[in-house]
């Protein structure tokens, strides 16, 4: 059986992993929603010249 | 310039990361009650303060569009964008909250959850904005953005009340560290780290809603660039 110290030091990692997983995540998909913008803008000023 | 500023912010943020990761883990003293587990408090916390302010900039951007949308449009479209961003970014946050408290309670009480007022509200809250952001999605029409800024002016409402709840009603969560009863606070050991990880969080924050908020205003940009195309189509 696992000590408490122990389980408290799985708890803690899983916090910690949970929290940067959503961070960095949320960072990716902002940047793939950035360039999505970036080319239909580029896409619209090249159909207009 | 501006990528120059942006660069230099990044780094600065992520230094300011790096050094409240190593506050928490190698600076501040484990706790004589609840041991490792109490660390938590360096991400919970701070993610908490940082939804609040972020429903706060949401808060303030309904406002601004409810205010704006008729007189002065192009106002109005900077203040939805800002509603949108805090209100987004705060749910980031906020789903931290939640799935970092439930990971502290196991250990600290025993129990993932219960429904007691702070952990209820909390969850509202979330719930609130995470419909304001379908209704964004989802909804289409001229009514859409002022039905938005409503729900987002009724949501921040809860984030007073999820703050008083363990004050004003007896709760499994903690009493509030900070503001509370006489004799409350954090060992002067525990503060360093502590308010290093609040900073460090709200510079992190910051950062991500002035993207969200650079992502919504080229979307709006390019909405209105075809819009403009569509009726000259038209013509």
């Amino acid at each position: 059986m696992e000590t408490a110290a122990a389980l408290d030091h799985r708890f803690l990692i899983a916090a910690y992993t949970v929290t940067w997983t959503l961070q960095l995540g949320y960072l990716a998909w902002l940047g793939l929603r950035w360039r999505a913008e970036k080319r239909a803008e580029a896409r619209r000023t090249k159909a207009a010249r | 310039m501006k990528k120059t500023l942006i660069s230099l912010y990044a780094v600065f943020t992520i230094t300011l990361m790096i050094w409240g990761f190593y506050q928490a883990i190698y600076v501040a003293p484990t706790d004589a009650a609840q041991g490792q587990i109490f660390r938590i408090i360096f991400y919970h916390v701070p993610s908490a303060s940082v939804a609040f302010e972020f429903f706060a900039v949401s808060l303030l951007g309904s406002v601004g569009y409810l205010a704006w949308r008729h007189s002065r449009p192009q106002w109005a479209q900077v203040a939805d964008a800002w509603a949108v961003a805090g209100a987004e970014v705060g749910v980031v946050f906020c789903t931290v909250v939640l799935t970092t408290g439930p990971l502290w309670g196991r250990r600290a009480w025993g129990i993932w959850w219960t429904w007691d007022a702070r952990l209820t509200t909390t969850l509202v809250l979330w719930l609130i904005y995470v419909s304001y952001l379908l209704l964004r999605r989802f909804a289409a029409g001229p009514q859409m953005l002022t039905l938005a800024a409503v729900l987002g002016i009724f949501g921040a409402l809860d984030v007073p009340i999820v703050y008083m709840s363990n004050r004003w009603w007896r709760t499994q969560h903690p009493a509030p560290v900070f503001g509370g009863a006489p004799g409350s606070g954090m060992d002067k050991s525990m503060l360093g780290p502590f308010l290093w990880n609040m900073l460090a969080w709200f510079c992190w924050g910051v950062f991500i809603l002035i993207l969200r908020f650079s992502v919504e205003r080229k979307h709006q940009q390019n909405a209105a660039a075809e819009a403009l195309e569509a009726l000259e189509a038209n013509a």
